[in-house]
């Protein structure tokens, strides 16, 4: 009896612990094992110690060092353009829904929501078309004729436009529900005491809802650092590399053409991991200091 | 501070014809947040609207027109290109393959976080919650630095090219089994302890007595595990190269060279559409599990 008692767990808890060794600490520490090493995905990897990291850091006349710089800055051009955005907006997009006179707030909230469940590579060949100077309105409505991908700022422009487009949805809806769940009399008592509706939102609404922001800006940030499919099917990286993010050049020299440079990769990719990790922290930090 | 407020609010001359001014400002606020909306709900639908009507229009009145969000003459042969392209561009087999992909992905993901979500609140054991919280903290590296060797293990299990390199890695996270534990952990004990007692064992109570209570959550982390598997994009683009194997959001990125730099615009918008409308029609019938969510997530942190 008491045999069977023990073995029962294993067999609940069990299999989830075999895929998750398997998918995701085996992996995790192959990747920053294999991050000093030379390996070209096919043959064992060869120690080389800090070489990678040395190269990619501090090597000014190497290619990767070239790259990583890019594409780190990149990325943190992309974090710095669509983060606060995706903050911003849906938050505005919540108190304005909770007014009390605005009618059809669920046909508003499914219509802002559905972008999000449109995968990027549909929703990017419908905005090129629209972005297209001959065929899309930017050309018809706007009287644009540069090509919109292959020029700055608007490069830029149609990867934050997408972003946007298919990632407010997802913060809004936990910000309704979490303003919904703030107590009305704490807004009617604000009301009486004369707070206009900017005094109401900052007093009230913000502090209510500190955790909800905290998650959401913490993981929007970290999403957003693994940007990868918004460059690569909106401008692939052009012009002039100028938007060319950093999970681009990892994916390019451990899966591209050519032999894979999977430990230079690999090293990029820890490189990133540790900023999402260190950023995530800091934001983590101060947010809950200063709301405290 | 409300007292603050308040003095503030009574010095001020404006208080006598508040009544007036507070009505006013009602209105003017109610019809700023309604434009605000409208504008926004405008631009959010124009490209979904404009997807779906440039796929009924044919090229020389997309090329000539310029833009225009309805056709001059509704065209169906978009898509009879589209369904007849079997070989370069085989559109029905990649929405085959990822129906395929989503659903044997979404029914996994729904054993093994009931089954293991059971375990870890149901169940005692030692070290139950050092272990759970363990791979907890684990879980929150960043996925970046597993991707490569992913791949790697996928490749050594002969799955390049295979269905199962999108279904069963997904299945190792810990998000939706920590939504599962909470739920279940809400869950009164006497419950399973007069099923015990009847002599029913771990499989049966959670069979017949724990899975019909955590329904709702298992609903919700279905649906997000489908469209999640659906919408999947580094990944499936990394390990598929076998254009007859693909899920379809792989298969679009090759449709810009397949049809032109936009010579065939009709079946480039028919192609993207068709690859939207499954995950849409879920959220037509399902909407109420994609916002209920949030109060789950919300529930936890809050």
């Amino acid at each position: 009896m008491k045999k069977k008692m023990s073995l029962a767990p294993a067999f609940f808890v069990g299999p989830h612990i075999i895929l998750f060794l398997v998918f995701i600490l085996l992996p995790t520490i192959y990747g920053i094992y294999a991050s000093f090493t030379k390996w070209n995905l096919m043959s064992d990897p060869t120690w080389v110690g800090l070489d990678n990291y040395r190269t990619i850091l501090f090597d000014s006349s190497s290619t990767f060092h070239t790259q990583f710089t890019n594409g780190l800055k990149n990325t943190l051009l992309f974090v710095l353009f669509t983060v606060p955005i995706l903050i911003v907006l849906p938050l505005l997009i919540a108190v304005s829904l909770e007014h009390k006179k605005v009618k059809g707030k669920g046909l508003i909230q499914a219509i802002l929501y559905v972008p999000g469940l449109i995968s990027i590579s549909a929703g990017a060949l419908i905005w090129l078309l629209l972005f297209n100077k001959q065929l899309g309105f930017v050309g018809n409505l706007f009287n644009s004729d540069v090509s919109w991908p292959a020029n700055q700022p608007y490069a830029w422009i149609i990867i934050i436009v997408i972003t946007v487009w298919g990632g407010v949805g997802g913060n809004l809806i936990i910000y309704r529900a979490s303003i919904s769940g703030v107590a009305q009399d704490l807004y009617e008592s604000a009301s009486i005491d004369g707070a206009g509706p900017i005094r109401r939102f900052a007093s009230i609404t913000l502090p209510s809802i500190r955790f909800p922001l905290i998650y959401t800006f913490v993981m929007t940030t970290a999403g957003a650092f693994n940007v990868f499919g918004q460059p690569l099917m909106m401008t692939d990286g052009g012009p002039r590399q100028s938007t060319h993010v950093l999970m681009m050049y990892i994916r390019q020299l451990a899966f591209g053409n050519g032999e894979s440079i999977a430990g230079m990769a690999s090293a990029m990719a820890v490189l990133l991991g540790i900023v999402i990790l260190i950023i995530s922290a800091l934001q983590y930090y101060v947010m809950n200091r200063n709301a405290a | 501070m409300s007292n603050q407020v308040a003095e503030q609010v009574s010095k001020s001359p404006l208080i006598n014809n508040s009544k007036v001014k507070k009505g006013s400002n009602i209105s003017i606020s109610k019809y700023i947040s309604y434009l605000f909306l409208v504008i926004l709900c405008v631009i959010w639908i124009v490209p979904v609207v404009f997807g779906i009507t440039t796929s009924f229009r044919s090229q020389t009145e997309v090329v000539s027109s310029g833009f225009r969000l309805f056709p001059k003459e509704w065209i169906f042969e978009n898509y009879v290109t589209i369904l007849e392209n079997t070989s370069t561009a085989p559109i029905l087999r990649w929405l085959v393959n990822s129906l395929y992909i989503a659903s044997v992905h979404t029914f996994l993901v729904v054993v093994v976080i009931s089954i293991t979500g059971y375990g870890y609140s149901r169940m005692n054991f030692k070290g139950r919650d050092t272990l759970f919280f363990t791979l907890m903290g684990i879980s929150f590296f960043p996925g970046v630095v597993n991707l490569i060797p992913s791949y790697k293990i996928i490749d050594s299990l002969g799955w390049v090219n295979s269905a199962w390199a999108m279904i069963i890695p997904g299945l190792a996270g810990m998000g939706n089994i920590f939504l599962v534990r909470q739920f279940m952990r809400g869950i009164p004990k006497d419950l399973d302890e007069s099923a015990h007692v009847d002599g029913a064992g771990h499989f049966r109570i959670y069979w017949s007595i724990i899975m019909p209570l955590v329904r709702p959550v298992l609903i919700v982390c279905a649906l997000f595990s489908f469209t999640g598997s659906w919408n999947d994009f580094l990944w499936p683009v990394i390990v598929f190269t076998d254009v007859d194997k693909m899920p379809v959001t792989a298969g679009l990125l090759l449709l810009q060279d397949i049809y032109g730099n936009y010579r065939m615009i009709g079946q480039l918008m028919g192609s993207a559409i068709l690859a939207i409308i499954p995950t849409l029609v879920i959220f037509l019938f399902a909407q109420k599990y994609f916002t209920q969510s949030i109060n789950l997530n919300s529930g936890i942190k809050g």
